[in-house]
């Protein structure tokens, strides 16, 4: 031990004498050029449309990889891009509607080849069971055998609604689609650009860019193929389509081929489940022209939200965006060197009453019960009124995004002018008029003409509460406590897998949220509408609803719109039967020195506009 | 012995094959990988259910689909193994290979320090047992290993990383910092010491005195921005190193081994230049471990050259003194790298990140500059898993050493008159490892299950971080194939740690009856 | 105990300088009262089981009690975990809401005087008072980790000694079982059961970790068991007739006992944390519900922003699994026959020969 105190001495004595006397100049910023952008999912590599490989971090790098005819904006607007082409309706009629697609000329891909209508035939292949099965590349519906293309894009509204096969036009740069009728958002519907070349040459086991006459030559090869329905080249690409595209190990060894895009970025490399880097595609013509100034986007994989909060705070990430805490964002806000924005996801919350016996579950007979008649309905009509929804915003969801209104409809996002024609006349008003207390006395009359001890001998709810969320545990709480004082004792039962259990007989009430994806304009039919909608959990049947869900599989002006929403909702609210209460608060919170980056609703909901951004 | 090894194995394999069939059906029924899209309001919802249905042969009942399960898990014996793919398109094969050497390079490395210094010193507070330094040590430890990990990290990257990266900016160590590590520093050394109240208290201030004075230094030089040891730093550090292995190894009696040492010490410090000059121009971690033998080479020749009988000891002694001398040659290196690693636009002059395994935007293609990035990164991880694991070691060796120290064997080697050093080290330190032994060997089977919240809180895409996305994600494949690595590492070690039990300590006889 | 076994080797050390003084010191005393005395020499320990006692007393008595569900004993705390009593406003640090009011500085320097106020540890984002869910938390979590660890506690030395002492048969059957019950990881199993079962409270999730908890521990015990029963004090033991029964129970357990009661503590505070980890995922003990190790997961983000929500429940967490350990460690010395303890300053100017000789000693 003798020699380690020494040794210290030693040290001390040597290192100040051995040492140089430089004093550093402070550290200078430099100018940055890259961006590095959290993500709380995993990539699941390049190609998006499989079931497996679905995901936003997935969307958000394909925005930047692919442009096609139109994307969104952070105002839900969708929004044409002119720059890569055009599509205009040829045919307007109730049995014959034609979009035609033209791509500009002059457009190329990241190796230079240009980009035809040929590129945009690849689309009908992934989206039609009837061409996957004439061409022999498997029934896509089949239980048991995967399809070529093993994509998600069958059975859907293309499928359905597609009349024959796309034309193509002699020149090859346009396309035209005919749909059985002027099918609502077909904009959505239309065909975006694929490599073809690059999948043709990749399945004849190319491992390196091709010369451009080759390039062309495999397009033709692609055309005859797609034409003649040549099962042994289409098996080939659907195997390339579906296997070769979900790498997540990219680096310089990686086949050239896979990475050909037509977006502003290309992918350079990518590390699993850590991060994927994209450097600016020099080639670059397919949207609106590069403004900005950033030649490198990394997305880098962080699961924790308090390390991605620190990870922002120590300059390691340049924008953050998740489901945050109000502590979270309060720690954001300690960060002088980022501005947050306060948003909302496409995430509703609302609580439902149940209203009668959900098929294959236990049947309902409680208090909610449409079998109740006026007296239920007074209940229901109480109960909603009790929820303290203003207080729930103000102690939950303002911390965090700042809002404090509760939602009053769930067909449209608010902050739209169109939200605020709906809400307006749709009977929500019944349930926001004067302030909680108020409200509290017309539920506790409407209790009290039925059970007039209400007070003293409250009546027991059975509510489903999803467990593992805090938050919901907190509303759960603020819920109870509002409601003892209108006559009603909440008996929360605490699942985790509270999904499963959604419409069980055992229930009187319920609250969770369900997710709007799209912004098609029958979005919320899928939830409200009472035969077929998928989280219909309270056995509410209205026939007025489902005529508007009805109606709106047809196109209609923006104004009709908002009376069919307006008048399903009123028939929604007059029943009392459910209450939507906020959106999730989602936030983002961006390095100061960047410009233009605007956190969009809807998916991809960071790199929309990378075009714009700059330091 | 090997019918017994083989019967083992075996048995080992049934295990293996009944616990898997049990998780496999209780995680089965337990998650349900269509939840998020039954909550989904997409309009295609149907048909990607039908896809994920499809894809993860959901409409077989568990019990059977784990047979489907293991045959693709069979296929280890005709070399194809298939364990089927994870919710994110990946082979859960690929996942695995992937995450494996991640956690090795965290865990393991992790893991081997917390045992070192565990061990070491579990030794000191069972020689100074009651002392303060045993006090407050078992406090330290007890404090440590109470410590939920996620907590940890918090502190460390708030502290160690983001104020420490936003001090770089401005490196003024303020007086009462100077003051404050000085009085910790003689705290430390003066407890470990010991002795007398005069010792103590002369040791504490000596401490205080360097240590301050040390960091004053740093702190005016601006040491911390352009960190080296040079020459003659490294110098005096080889010759105190020389003498340290020595008296520990075989006392400073042996006066061919402390000249051996202090020879090779000598050496390292006159290959101080050469050596930059091949880390300048040859960088690659090739030459690096050619210069490891040619001095591993050197220190055996050095070590023959000294001694004439008795040449293991002293052999050993050198070898150690060479490899860690020369350590500070490499240290120096790395030190000498910090600058341009700062300056670069990456890193931006904030040095310690708080995640990932390496910054994606360096693109140096200098060897030193991207093994400084990795040990940056490996810096805070590793720190929040020794600080908890090392509780344990403490606690163990002191245990075991106070034990050893009471035995009998113990009683004679001091009666026969050998030093207090011969003792510890040859008699009381060599029993203390068997059991110790037995406990790395578990712990290093763990290590490969990966820590699943350290992994996650630093976003390291180890096995832990893979078990716990199967988990969230509901993902049975995932979830199998990382059960299948840990429990089968689980097994193993604690059948190597049995025959390793038996070997060590020949009282024992295990297995004669099975 | 082995000092029976082992007593002609000590006799011949009566003389020897320390052993002289103990040896004196616990002459005439029962085994209970030399453990007792030896454990209250142990500072820390005794610190410790003070500090335990007061938590569990504070913690259990803070809210009504329900004795056979008759008898209602009131809670001392003013607020429950169910309370929405009004959220603070306005006068907090950095535009935060609902800060503690505890002020542990006097008047006379300048702080607020002593006092807990209202919400002592403050209140959460929808007004609970958080003192309240700092005591029903730390209810939760002693209570888990008492089943854990008892549980545990109880299989690891069965299954260990049996397999130790009979060896062969028996032991290759209950160390395969113990192979078996490891490569489950309890991990997965917490999840599974906090996915399916979470509403069933964090006892039963207790009792099911306690069932998996145990296989480190009936390694070691084993490994003693193996090592012990080839001593020579057994030996002695079995040529002078004494039955397995006696020669478990009063042999090698009492030898054991020191690392037993390490591990059992290690174990206790390992369950304390086992907890926190699955609360941290996601599947510990599920809100509304509280325990400790939930409430740091909740607010490990309010660390630089509303710190308190974050130091509290540490704080007891830490205070918990820390005495426990220094129990254990108490406990330990006062158990082993073998452990020499600190000979204090006047014992060591009392006897000039012990103190050379224990230095040579030590």
């Amino acid at each position: 031990m003798k020699f380690t105190r020494s040794a210290k001495f030693a040290l001390a004595a040597a290192a100040s004498a051995a040492l140089a006397v430089s004093l550093l100049t402070p550290a200078q910023a430099a100018t940055r050029s890259t961006v590095v952008i959290h993500h709380t999912n995993v990539q699941t590599g390049l190609n998006c449309g499989l079931s497996t490989t679905n995901s936003t971090v997935c969307t958000d790098q394909a925005a930047l990889t692919g442009m096609g005819f139109n994307y969104y904006n952070d105002k839900k607007e969708l929004i044409k891009n002119t720059t890569f082409g055009s599509y205009k309706v040829i045919k307007n009629s109730k049995t014959d509607f034609r979009v035609q697609y033209t791509v500009a000329p002059g457009r190329v891909w990241s190796d230079g080849t240009p980009i035809t209508g040929v590129d945009l035939l690849l689309s009908h292949i992934l989206g039609s069971d009837t061409y996957s099965i004439e061409a022999g590349l498997g029934d896509p519906a089949s239980k048991t055998t995967k399809p070529a293309f093993n994509g998600q894009g069958y059975g859907s509204t293309y499928h359905k609604n597609i009349v024959g096969e796309p034309v193509l036009s002699s020149d090859e740069m346009s396309v035209t689609l005919r749909w059985k009728s002027p099918i609502a958002n077909w904009d959505l519907y239309g065909p975006g650009p694929a490599p073809v070349h690059a999948m043709v040459l990749l399945a004849e086991g190319k491992d390196g860019l091709q010369s451009a006459s080759a390039n062309l030559a495999a397009k033709d090869r692609f055309l005859a193929a797609y034409k003649s329905k040549d099962t042994a080249l289409l098996k080939k690409i659907g195997k390339v389509w579906s296997e070769d595209y979900t790498i997540t190990t990219i680096n310089s060894s990686t086949n050239p081929l896979l990475l050909i895009s037509n977006g502003g970025f290309i992918v350079e490399s990518a590390v699993p489940k850590t991060s994927m880097t994209l450097v600016v595609n020099p080639k670059y013509n397919s949207g609106p022209k590069m403004t900005g100034s950033i030649d490198k986007i990394v997305f880098k994989v962080i699961t924790d939200g308090t390390a991605a909060v620190q990870a922002l705070s120590n300059g390691e990430l340049d924008v953050y965006s998740g489901q945050a805490t109000a502590d979270a964002v309060a720690a954001l806000k300690k960060i002088t060197s980022v501005n947050i924005t306060g948003g909302e996801q496409a995430v509703y919350e609302h609580w439902d009453l149940h209203y009668d016996s959900v098929e294959g579950e236990t049947p309902y007979t409680g208090v909610f019960s449409k079998n109740g008649g006026a007296k239920a309905k007074a209940l229901r009509q109480a109960f909603l009124l009790g929820i303290p929804r203003d207080e729930i915003m103000e102690k939950i969801i303002a911390p965090i995004n700042g809002i404090t209104k509760p939602l009053c409809t769930s067909w449209v996002a608010p902050g739209t002018s169109a939200y605020d024609k709906i809400c307006a006349v749709n009977g929500s008003a019944f349930y926001t008029r004067g302030t909680q207390e108020s409200r509290n006395k017309t539920a506790l009359a409407l209790v009290q003409k039925f059970y007039p001890d209400a007070l003293k001998n409250p009546i027991k709810i059975n509510v489903l509460v999803p467990g593992g969320n805090a938050r919901r545990a907190a509303q759960f709480a603020l819920a109870k406590a509002n409601l003892a004082k209108v006559g009603f004792e909440l008996v929360g039962d605490v699942q985790s897998g509270w999904g499963a259990l959604l419409g069980s007989g055992k229930y009187d009430a319920f609250f969770f949220a369900w997710v709007s994806s799209s912004v098609t304009q029958k979005q919320s039919c899928s939830v409200l509408e009472t035969t077929g909608g998928s989280n219909y959990v309270m056995g509410y049947s209205n026939s007025t609803v489902d005529k508007v869900c009805t109606e709106l599989d047809v196109a209609m002006k923006p104004d009709l719109l908002v009376q069919k929403y307006i008048t399903a909702d009123r028939a929604l609210f007059a029943d009392a039967v459910t209450l939507p209460v906020f959106t999730h608060p989602g936030v983002t919170a961006i390095n100061k020195d960047l410009k233009g980056l605007k956190p969009a609703p809807l998916s991809p909901q960071l790199t929309w506009n990378y075009w714009e951004w700059s330091y | 012995m090997v019918a017994f090894i083989l019967r083992r194995l075996g048995v080992l394999g049934v295990i293996l094959m009944g616990s898997s069939f049990i998780l496999y059906n209780l995680a089965a029924i337990s998650a349900d990988p269509l939840a998020d899209l039954r909550l989904s309001t997409d309009p295609d919802r149907d048909a990607k259910i039908l896809a994920l249905t499809r894809e993860l042969q959901l409409d077989v009942i568990p019990p059977l689909r784990y047979f489907l399960w293991l045959r693709g898990v069979l296929g280890i014996f005709i070399g194809q193994p298939d364990f089927g793919t994870g919710r994110d398109g990946l082979a859960v094969l690929d996942s695995l290979a992937l995450a494996i050497p991640v956690t090795l390079r965290l865990v393991a490395a992790a893991t081997l320090l917390a045992a070192i210094l565990g061990i070491m010193i579990g030794i000191v507070t069972a020689l100074r047992q009651y002392s303060r330094f045993d006090y407050s040590m078992t406090f330290i430890a007890f404090l440590l290993f109470s410590l939920p990990v996620f907590w940890v990290a918090v502190l460390l990257k708030e502290y160690l990383a983001i104020s420490f990266n936003d001090f770089l900016r401005e490196p003024n160590i303020p007086f009462n910092w100077i003051i404050g590590i000085g009085l910790a520093s003689g705290l430390f050394w003066a407890s470990v010491i010991g002795g007398s109240r005069k010792t103590f208290w002369t040791t504490y201030v000596v401490a205080f005195v360097a240590s301050s004075s040390l960091v004053a230094v740093l702190g005016m030089t601006g040491w911390l921005l352009d960190p080296s040891l040079g020459p003659i730093v490294v110098l005096v550090l080889s010759i105190g190193i020389a003498f340290g292995v020595t008296q520990i190894s075989v006392g400073l009696g042996n006066r061919k081994a402390l000249g051996a040492s202090l020879t090779i010490a000598g050496l390292s410090v006159v290959a101080f230049y050469p050596a930059n000059w091949v880390f300048d121009n040859y960088a690659s971690a090739l030459n690096i471990f050619l210069m490891v033998c040619a001095l591993i080479t050197t220190s055996v020749f050095i070590g023959l050259a000294f001694s004439k009988i008795d040449r293991a000891p002293i052999v050993r002694t050198t070898i150690i003194t060479g490899v860690l001398s020369a350590n500070l040659v490499l240290i120096d290196k790395f030190m000498q790298t910090w600058k341009p690693y700062m300056q670069t636009d990456a890193i931006n002059y904030r040095p310690v990140p708080t995640v990932g395994e390496r910054n994606d935007l360096l693109n140096s293609p200098d060897f030193w500059i991207s093994n400084l990035d990795v040990i940056t990164h490996l810096f805070l991880p590793t720190m929040a898993l020794t600080l908890i694991g090392f509780a344990g070691y403490i606690r163990f060796a002191r245990g075991t050493l106070l034990e050893v120290l009471n035995q009998d064997y113990i009683r004679t080697a001091r009666a026969k008159g050998l030093s207090e050093r011969t003792v510890i080290m040859r008699h009381a330190f060599r029993n203390t490892m068997i059991p110790m032994a037995t406990i790395l060997v578990a712990d290093f089977a763990g290590v490969i299950g990966g820590a699943f919240i350290t992994e996650s809180v630093f976003a390291w895409s180890g096995m832990g971080t893979l078990g716990l996305q199967a988990i969230r994600g509901q993902d049975l494949n995932l979830l199998m194939g990382v059960f299948f690595v840990t429990a089968t590492m689980a097994v193993l070690a604690n059948f190597v740690a049995d025959l390793l039990y038996s070997a060590l300590d020949p009282r024992i006889r295990v297995g004669s009856g099975a | 105990m082995a000092r029976k076994s082992k007593a002609s080797v000590e006799s011949t050390e009566v003389l020897s300088g320390e052993n002289a003084i103990q040896n004196k010191e616990i002459e005439g005393l029962s085994q209970g009262q030399i453990v007792r005395k030896r454990f209250f020499r142990h500072r820390a320990a005794v610190v410790s089981l003070f500090t335990i006692t007061s938590i569990v007393l504070i913690a259990f008595t803070a809210f009504d009690w329900k004795i056979f569900g008759a008898i209602k004993v009131p809670g001392w705390w003013k607020w429950t975990p169910e309370d929405l009593p009004e959220l603070r406003y306005g006068d907090c640090p950095n535009d935060t809401v609902g800060c503690p009011t505890i002020s542990l500085l006097p008047k006379f320097l300048g702080g607020q005087g002593i006092g807990l106020g209202n919400h002592p540890f403050g209140q959460d984002d929808i007004g609970r008072d958080y003192f309240a869910l700092v005591m029903r938390g730390t209810q939760r979590s002693l209570s888990v980790m008492v089943v854990i660890g008892s549980i545990a506690a109880t299989l690891g030395v069965v299954v260990g000694s049996i397999a130790g002492f009979y060896r062969g048969r028996v032991d290759a059957i209950l160390m395969r079982f113990v192979d078996f019950m490891i490569t489950i990881p309890v991990i997965i199993i917490g999840s599974v059961v906090g996915y399916r079962y979470g509403n069933l409270g964090a006892v039963f999730l207790a009792v099911l970790l306690g069932l998996f908890a145990w296989t480190g521990l009936s390694r070691l015990v084993r490994g003693e068991f193996l090592s012990l029963r080839e001593r020579e004090f057994v030996d002695a033991a079995r040529v002078a007739g004494a039955t397995n029964k006696r020669i478990i129970f009063k042999h090698i357990l009492p030898n054991a006992i020191g690392v037993i009661i390490v591990s059992v503590t290690l174990l206790l505070s390992g369950a304390i944390l086992l907890e926190t980890a699955l609360s941290y995922i996601g599947f510990g003990v599920v809100p509304p519900d509280v325990s400790l190790g939930l409430l740091i997961s909740q607010y490990q983000d309010s660390f630089t922003t509303r710190p308190w929500l974050f130091w509290y429940p540490g704080f007891f967490i830490i205070s918990i699994a820390l005495s426990i350990n220094f129990i254990g460690d108490g406990l330990r010395d006062a158990f082993d026959p073998r452990q020499r303890r600190r000979i204090s300053k006047k014992e060591r100017q009392d006897s000039a020969t012990a103190r050379k000789l224990a230095q040579a000693n030590d």
